[in-house]
């Protein structure tokens, strides 16, 4: 039987279908999971993803509201067990406000968090790499992904700078909390790759037991070739079956996958 | 050489996101019975374009919508008791240099932060404790990674 995952939807989340989609794909039996479903159903399930969009339509402050959702409370119970979560975009900034990530010494009080892209302090949708920056085994969920693995994805956001105190960001550094940097799509770590000014080039965080990661790009909307932004999708024109073939950011939900195994 | 001063721009129509802020603090055990927000701008303009500073902002029409926001001078150049300010420090919401909004200078204007007042009080409409303020800012209002609360607690007496 595959493992069971619940991609939760709060008033506001746009990219639950995508999500599970992908979830599907590789194997995993995904539902979205509402708001308002029963505590019990949903500790029922053996790992948590937090999809993007505008939870409680980022009133306060991204992630602020949905952080303290009654839903977080199976989360938190389930992260505290040792069950995977993994938050994407809108789900990464409910993680850090959670304090579920980088969450320092397993200390889950607010570290970080993700601010207002710099230098404009807009809203940026664009295509984007992210490089694994830890040991794969560092974290469980890319423990089956290859050493610097670069994965494309979509940065659709206005606040995914990550941010935090001096002190903190060296921490996040060298306790080895940095899990995906922005890169170019040969790997390379420049400051052109970097969207929105995040501090370390942080495009991703993992917490210190390594079972929450939170990661700002959308590895599910770069997931199948027709979505694909790189010349195989031209390449796949005509061929319906190289057209729908998951692939790109397909790699983070088969990493994901094959730890539920 | 310019001048600071605060302009206050305040829902008049029923203000969702306060209503959510105030659900979540009571859900989190903080005692609020009244929870208003308003967006605060610290400008930095020059004595002589003052007068007219109001009257630029309405006519740009950026930051203020007349049919759904008053427009205000604040007197007071610090939070009043049961209030909490939010910036982020250093953030791009900074400007420094002739301020455009919308595409247009506006005039005399040679700094401009936004921050996020917030303002608490008890079932009697008196401002809450510094205590509620404080818990309030530290539960729900300010993440302390990147943002700022300033509360009346804090002004010291010079």
């Amino acid at each position: 039987m595959s493992a069971r995952v619940a991609v939760l939807v709060f008033p506001g989340t746009n990219s639950e279908e995508e999500t599970v989609r992908a979830c599907r794909a590789v194997g995993l039996e995904a539902d979205a999971v509402h708001w308002n479903a029963d505590l019990d159903e949903v500790r029922r399930f053996d790992a948590y993803v937090l999809p993007g969009g505008f939870a409680y339509e980022d009133r306060v402050r991204a992630g602020a509201i949905a952080a303290h959702d009654r839903l977080m409370t199976a989360v938190r119970e389930g992260a505290a067990e040792g069950k995977l979560v993994l938050g994407i975009c809108n789900g990464a900034q409910v993680l850090l406000e959670a304090g579920l990530a980088p969450a320092l010494g397993g200390d889950s009080s607010i570290q970080a968090g993700f601010a207002k892209n710099a230098p404009l302090g807009k809203f940026r949708s664009t295509h984007v790499h992210v490089k694994l920056a830890i040991p794969p085994e560092r974290c469980a969920i890319t423990a089956h992904l290859a050493p610097n693995a670069v994965i494309p994805g979509w940065a659709s956001h206005g606040e995914g700078r990550l941010a935090a105190h001096d002190d903190v960001l060296a921490r996040i550094e060298r306790e080895g909390h940095l899990a995906f940097v922005y890169c170019d799509a040969s790997g390379e770590t420049t400051t052109e790759a970097i969207p929105n000014g995040s501090a370390l080039g942080a495009a991703g965080l993992v917490n210190a037991a390594g079972n929450v990661l939170a990661i700002m790009p959308h590895p599910e909307r770069d997931a199948w070739t027709f979505n694909h932004h790189d010349d195989s999708r031209e390449r796949a024109r005509g061929n319906a079956n190289a057209m729908l073939a998951p692939s790109g950011g397909i790699a983070l939900f088969e990493s994901l996958a094959k730890a539920l195994r | 050489m310019t001048v600071t001063r605060y302009v206050e721009v305040v829902l008049t129509i029923p203000d969702n996101e306060a209503e959510t802020a105030l659900t979540t603090l009571r859900r989190l055990g903080v005692h609020v019975d009244e929870l208003r927000r308003s967006d605060l701008y610290r400008i930095e303009v020059e004595p002589e374009r003052e007068g007219t500073l109001l009257e630029t902002l309405r006519e740009i029409e950026t930051i203020y919508n007349p049919n759904k926001h008053a427009l205000r001078l604040r007197s007071d150049v610090a939070p009043q008791p049961g209030e909490a300010w939010i910036d982020e420090p250093k953030t791009v919401d900074s400007a420094r240099g002739p301020v455009h909004i919308a595409g247009r200078v506006l005039p005399g204007v040679w700094g401009l932060e936004r921050l996020v007042a917030w303002q608490l009080s008890d079932s009697l409409g008196k401002p809450a404790s510094a205590e509620v303020v404080a818990r309030a800012a530290e539960t729900l209002l300010c993440n302390p990674a990147f943002q700022r609360a300033t509360t009346n607690s804090h002004i010291r007496p010079k």
